[in-house]
């Protein structure tokens, strides 16, 4: 009983101390993820608000990449929202006190792919703290308006949930600033609001348009009974329909505007039957039908964006699938121009600075453009990263490349590092339309897949880019091929000459798309209702493949069979052949009985490189309106299935992904953000490493050589996590100690992979490189409250240098580079000499790592190996490279010690002289001063100070030859070597130049002071030194 | 001034439901972080402090020094190779002297800058007396810094200036401060991160190292408090 006790105890402590030390979001926070963008092709833009006051000041909303804010006018943007929803439905500001800002979260850009938000949040400090104030269900808020008179007033406008009937629609008030909202008027649960206006000089006259809209998996319908536009004179309390003038009902969505200088005129798109502008001079109660071109009226469950000009009533614009401006109201449009380049389609958003209306910004599906003419004509804005990848691969190229597919923007392929860093111009477009799978051939280094929208897809030379199409074509006696908008095409896992792809039939290549084979039958449930999609839309015909449905999304071949694999459908089919595609097991039921919904989408398969029969899966259901993350894991090869769940967890799941060398390492990517346990799955934590916390991560790949974490997010671009190795190692016994120092690998002594790649240029983007040089890496199970070093020593336990440690909870990442410390440089010349800041680096060799930790030390091998990485530059040459380097080191060091020595005997010569009277004894001093002088000023620069003149004296030589000796890879060349032992000579002439010096005067002027005081010395010595 | 006023009222309208709620818990956060450091009395008693340390830059030892006298004056020294530049900021006026590249002469601060720093002269820091101040809190919960769970204080001063204040849970140190300078156009954001509190014999809690971003922290090795400042160092030679 008592050995039992004691092991209970034991047993509790033991868990008390994991408890503590849990792996938590913070323990790998220093690993900050790079953000590569690209910048050069930006994402859907949902909302721009501007300050009216400064005109600069601007914040950007995007439709899966947060808000973003720029003080400048655009010249930098700042993410300021990355802790919330990333999807934005709106922006607000009180004008009147615009540090206050709304945002309302959730776009109501009802596409196939819409994200969904939380509410609306509030902040007063201009960005820097928000709350959240409410709306938590309504998914999707479309506007949000502040009455201009009484910033108590706010209307928030929600179209409500997309993809089931829902109470949260409607039209909101705030009567307290934002505080508290009611519902004030509501038509059903299938129909909300979509859009608002108030009159700013009558603020009780509210105008409100309904939407009755509704996505299902496979269909869309926008339009019925809720739909219509209404007004109310009191603020809010009753309101009547418009109908005057307006088409017949049914309506679908209606975007509506009035003009800030002129609010009885009014303007309005009415989706309709025949979708029409209308235009009102009187406050809605009389409607005009206007012709109008086809961009005023096209897609108007997709174009809500109607603005008319701040300060002229007349001007009108309409961002649509291109951008029109009517100079009479809305009678006539002309379109924008292309000069200059072509100006991205598809636009949600539009600012006018009302201090100088000729500027706006627009926001489309590819960024934010800008205008100075009245938006004839438009520059792109490159410095926004919030593009929204499907997928992302990586082939096996030093560097990397990433691949990746853009919702409405093509398939890119960017290095994963180039010199200076990776930006814009490193990311090249190499196919269009929407973009998904972008996958390279791992056979073939100049070959790439890629595909746009409906399941067209071609083999990309990646030397010229140019392109063939290999879609599959459907066979005698085969249904129409059903492609998902997101079509997989997925190279094999165990045999990569293997490529796939699928309809609702499985196809597979072995010669790069030149012949197909199908390997399946149907493998959805064919369900032929469906099947319908060319009745989507509602009232406006819509269908553009993205409805497509009872299709093949995700597939994947076992690591560890090549005939093993695995096929999931958009209609809940997660189907497994063993035998290369002969014969295939649906498992759907097998999973459902876990606990998961049927008829979900699978929307990724993750077949285990540890276990053949372990496989894991992810399922969606946010269709069907349940936005509940499900991931399941089965070791019997989908026989049975387990439930992987966290209270961590918030979105529906896109992505599980297995680290390659710790089997209990997953990483899961949701719709709202990314997850990792390394526990097989027992506990979940948060990914927040410089990752935003709700960041839409749809795909995930670790790239073997490098061990990156690579992510496609849906809005914030391709984010790269450099080298999770740290996290692979982080056991739960290395989480539980209060100091790990980790070991390195060998290091190679490297100045690094690139020369060159200058400065990033202003306005655009730039994610980085990677490390370098490998970091010093270790753990802390608490933030350090005393002071934390890394020090550095040779094998003869001499400190070769000592760097500043971080003080962070979890893992930390200490750079060292590579060098010795600096020498001492002459001191007291005109300008700075960087001589000092540089050191010759190390040997390879055995070195010591010392963590210090307030009085604790940490030691470590720490073995340099020569960079084989550069041909050019032998292990010999490094030898003759290091011994040049040490030569001047010293050098430095020899003439900052002669030089010490003149500027004390000078300090000591001028305060003699001071005391002195005795003109024979002033003169005596004065010359040994000028001769050290004279000497002085060939050993440093002394005379300019300017950057812009030059004065090369031995100190400034010593550090010409030092720099290029130390900084490059290369064996110092025969005039280098020859310069160094002339400067050394001249270094020797100047120390013997002093010593002859220092034997004419010392003396003398020691004697010089002691007769020419006036009194006889207190000591009378005379220090030359 | 009447947007700063507002600015500070729009702040407190925001947070009321968290200030009714929490407006105890901003007070005791403040008042357990003076207690942690101190104690107000022992930090009103300091008329000036010396600070000398280094700076690590790829192994390079840079010498440091900050002067400050409360509320009047302040100066940044820092020696490299030999030269030594500095920055002056008084209540009045301020300079910066970079002989490194050539300058001969120190160069003014813009009138906007020299008031976005006036905030620096206050060696005891704006939650000292923080009421008596004119300083408006808005407590904002708990937010984490690199891993370490914080109560997070948003100071704004009477000028409109704001802070962010992160003081450890369980230390009630003042770890990390974001300041918010907005000056001749632009807007800037100054991170400081402070750590390794030692206690000195005055009887407060000295952070000892110091990391305004950049090149590194700053290792203080000696403070010296009330061993006196000479206002005459605040006048820019050279």
């Amino acid at each position: 009983m008592k050995k039992q006790i004691v092991l209970l105890a034991v047993a509790a402590l033991q868990a008390a101390a994991y408890g503590q030390t849990k792996v938590n979001s913070y323990t790998f926070g220093a690993m900050e993820a790079r953000w590569l963008g690209p910048g050069t092709m930006s994402g859907r833009i949902t909302a721009i608000e501007g300050v009216n006051k400064d005109s600069k000041t601007l914040y950007v909303g995007s439709a899966g990449g947060g808000v973003w804010k720029t003080t400048n006018a655009g010249a930098s943007f700042k993410p300021i929202f990355d802790k919330y929803c990333m999807s934005i439905g709106c922006i607000a500001i009180d004008q009147s006190h615009p540090e206050t800002v709304f945002v309302g979260t959730g776009e109501s850009n009802m596409r196939n792919s819409v994200s969904v938000g939380d509410g609306i949040y509030m902040t007063t400090d201009a960005g820097d703290n928000w709350v959240k104030v409410g709306l938590d269900s309504t998914e999707h808020i479309s506007k949000i308006i502040i009455d201009p008179k009484n910033p108590q007033n706010v209307y928030a406008a929600a179209p409500g949930p997309l993809w089931s009937n829902s109470k949260h629609r409607g039209l909101y008030k705030s009567t307290d600033g934002g505080q508290t909202w009611n519902k004030i008027f509501y038509i059903n649960e299938k129909t909300g609001c979509a859009d608002v206006a108030v009159d700013p000089e009558h603020p009780d006259v509210i105008y409100a348009t309904t939407w009755e809209f509704r996505r299902f998996p496979y269909a869309f319908n926008s339009g019925g009974k809720g739909s219509g536009m209404w007004k109310s004179a009191d603020g809010g309390k009753t309101w009547r329909e418009l109908k005057d003038g307006l088409p017949p009902k049914p309506f679908g969505r209606i975007a509506l505007t009035l003009a800030p200088s002129a609010p009885q005129n009014m303007i309005a798109i009415v989706e309709s039957k025949e979708t029409g502008l209308y235009i009102s001079a009187d406050g809605g109660e009389h409607w005009k039908s206007q012709s109008a071109t086809v961009n005023v009226v096209s897609r108007p469950f997709y174009f809500s964006c109607l603005v008319i000009d701040p300060k002229d009533p007349k001007r009108v614009y309409r961002p649509g699938f291109g951008f029109s401006y009517s100079d009479d109201g809305g009678y006539s449009f002309a379109d924008a121009s292309y000069e200059g380049g072509w100006v991205h389609s598809d636009h949600h958003a539009l600012w006018i600075n009302p201090n100088y209306t000729n500027q706006m910004y627009l926001g489309t599906d590819g960024g934010v453009y800008y205008s100075l003419d009245r938006g004839a004509t438009w520059m792109f804005v490159y410095n926004l990263p919030v593009g929204q990848f499907y997928h992302v691969a990586c082939d096996n190229n030093t560097p990397y490349r990433m691949y990746g597919g853009l919702q409405d923007n093509g398939s890119w392929v960017a290095p994963s590092a180039a010199p200076g860093g990776v930006n814009n111009s490193n990311w090249q477009n190499m196919y269009g339309g929407d973009g998904f799978w972008t996958v390279p051939d791992l056979t073939d280094k100049n070959i790439a897949y890629a595909e746009a929208q409906g399941g067209n897809m071609g083999r990309v030379d990646l030397t010229t880019y140019k392109s063939v199409d290999i879609t599959p074509q459907k066979g005698s006696g085969e249904e129409k091929l059903r492609w998902n908008w997101n079509t997989p095409i997925v190279t094999g896992q165990s045999n990569n000459h293997h490529l796939y792809t699928a309809a609702q039939y499985l196809y597979k290549t072995t010669d790069q798309g030149r012949s197909w084979a199908r390997i399946s039958p149907d493998l959805s449930t064919n369900d032929k209702k469906k099947q319908e999609q060319e009745a989507s839309g509602g009232l406006s015909e819509d269908n553009t493949s993205a409805e497509n449905h009872c299709t093949i999304f995700t597939l994947a071949e076992s690591p560890l069979n090549d005939n093993m694999i695995w096929a999931g459908t958009d209609d809940g089919n997660l189907q497994l052949t063993t035998d290369g595609g002969k014969n295939w097991t649906n498992t759907a039921k097998n999973y459902v009985a876990a606990g998961i919904p049927a008829q979900t989408w699978v929307s990724s398969i993750e077949p285990s490189r540890f276990d053949k029969n372990t496989v894991y899966a992810t399922f969606d259901n946010h269709m069907y309106g349940d936005m509940k993350t499900f991931l399941a894991k089965s070791t019997d090869a989908g026989k049975t299935w387990k439930m992987l769940s966290s209270p961590e967890f918030t979105g529906f799941a896109h992505k599980i992904k297995e680290d390659l060398v710790n089997k209990n390492l997953l990483f899961l990517g949701t719709e709202r953000g990314l997850f990792a346990t390394i526990d097989g799955g027992e506990s979940w934590f948060r990914m927040k490493n410089h990752i935003p916390d709700y960041a839409i991560v749809r795909d995930i790949q670790i790239q073997p050589q490098t061990n990156d974490l690579v992510l496609a997010t849906h809005g914030r671009g391709i984010m790269v996590v450099n080298d999770i190795s740290p996290i692979r190692s982080l056991t739960p016994e290395i989480a539980g100690k209060d100091v790990v120092l980790f070991e390195n690998k060998p290091m190679p002594v490297t100045t690094g992979r690139f020369g060159g790649g200058g400065s990033p240029v202003s306005g655009g983007w730039w994610g980085g490189n990677p490390d370098d040089i490998e970091p010093i890496s270790y753990y802390l199970k608490e933030r350090a409250s005393q002071d934390v070093k890394v020090e550095i020593y040779d094998a003869a336990g001499k400190l070769v240098q000592q760097v500043p440690g971080t003080k962070r909870k979890g893992i930390n990442k200490v750079y060292w580079n590579l060098r010795w410390t600096p020498p001492k440089t002459a001191t007291g010349g005109s300008k700075l000499d960087y001589g000092s800041f540089i050191a010759p680096q190390v040997l390879p060799g055995t070195y010591m790592v010392k963590l210090k930790v307030g009085e604790k030390e940490y030691t470590n091998q720490l073995k340099m190996v020569h960079n084989t990485d550069n041909k050019l530059f032998t292990e010999d040459d490094r030898k003759e490279q290091y011994k040049a380097g040490m030569d001047l080191y010293h050098m430095h060091e020899q003439l900052y010690t002669l030089v010490d020595k003149i500027n004390a005997d000078q300090k000591m010569i001028k305060t003699n002289l001071d005391s002195v009277n005795k003109p024979q004894s002033k003169k005596i001093l004065n010359e040994y001063n000028t001769k050290l002088e004279t000497l002085r000023g060939t050993l440093l620069a002394t005379k300019h100070a300017s950057m812009f003149a030059d004065e090369k004296k031995l100190r400034e030589e010593i550090t010409e030859v030092y720099s290029s000796v130390c900084s490059q890879e290369c064996r110092p060349t025969n005039l280098q070597t020859g310069r160094i032992a002339n400067l050394n000579e001249e270094l020797k002439q100047s120390s013997v130049a002093y010593e002859k010096i220092n034997t004419e005067y010392k003396t003398k002027a020691a004697q010089a002071v002691k007769e020419g005081k006036p009194r006889p010395a207190a000591s009378g010595a005379v220090h030359s030194n | 001034m009447r947007t700063i006023r507002y600015s500070v009222l729009a702040m407190a309208l925001a947070f009321t439901t968290f200030i009714a709620a929490k407006a105890q818990t901003a007070d005791e956060v403040i008042q357990k972080h003076i207690t942690a450091i101190g104690g107000a009395d022992n930090w009103k008693k300091i008329k000036s402090v010396k600070m000398q340390g280094t700076a690590n830059a790829g192994g390079m030892e840079m010498p440091l020094s900050i002067a400050i006298l409360d509320k009047k004056g302040m100066k940044v020294e820092y020696t490299i190779n030999g030269m030594t530049g500095y920055s002056i900021l008084t209540n009045k006026a301020g300079w910066n002297f970079n002989p490194f590249q050539g300058a001969k002469k120190a160069e003014a601060l813009t009138d906007e800058m020299v008031k976005e720093g006036q905030t620096g002269l206050d060696i005891a820091g704006p939650l000292v007396d923080y009421k008596a101040k004119g300083n408006t809190v808005a407590f904002l919960g708990k937010d984490d810094v690199e891993g370490t769970e914080c109560y997070k204080l948003k100071v704004t001063h009477p000028t409109g200036k704001s802070e962010t204040i992160f003081i450890d849970a369980a230390t009630y140190y003042h770890i990390r401060s974001v300041e918010k300078i907005k000056a001749d156009g632009k807007e800037m954001e100054q991170i400081s991160t402070f750590g390794n509190y030692k206690k000195l014999p005055e009887g407060i809690m000295w952070p000892m190292s110091i990391d305004m971003g950049g090149g590194g922290p700053m290792d203080v090795k000696s403070v010296d408090i009330n061993k006196g400042v000479d206002e005459a160092m605040f006048v820019p030679k050279g």
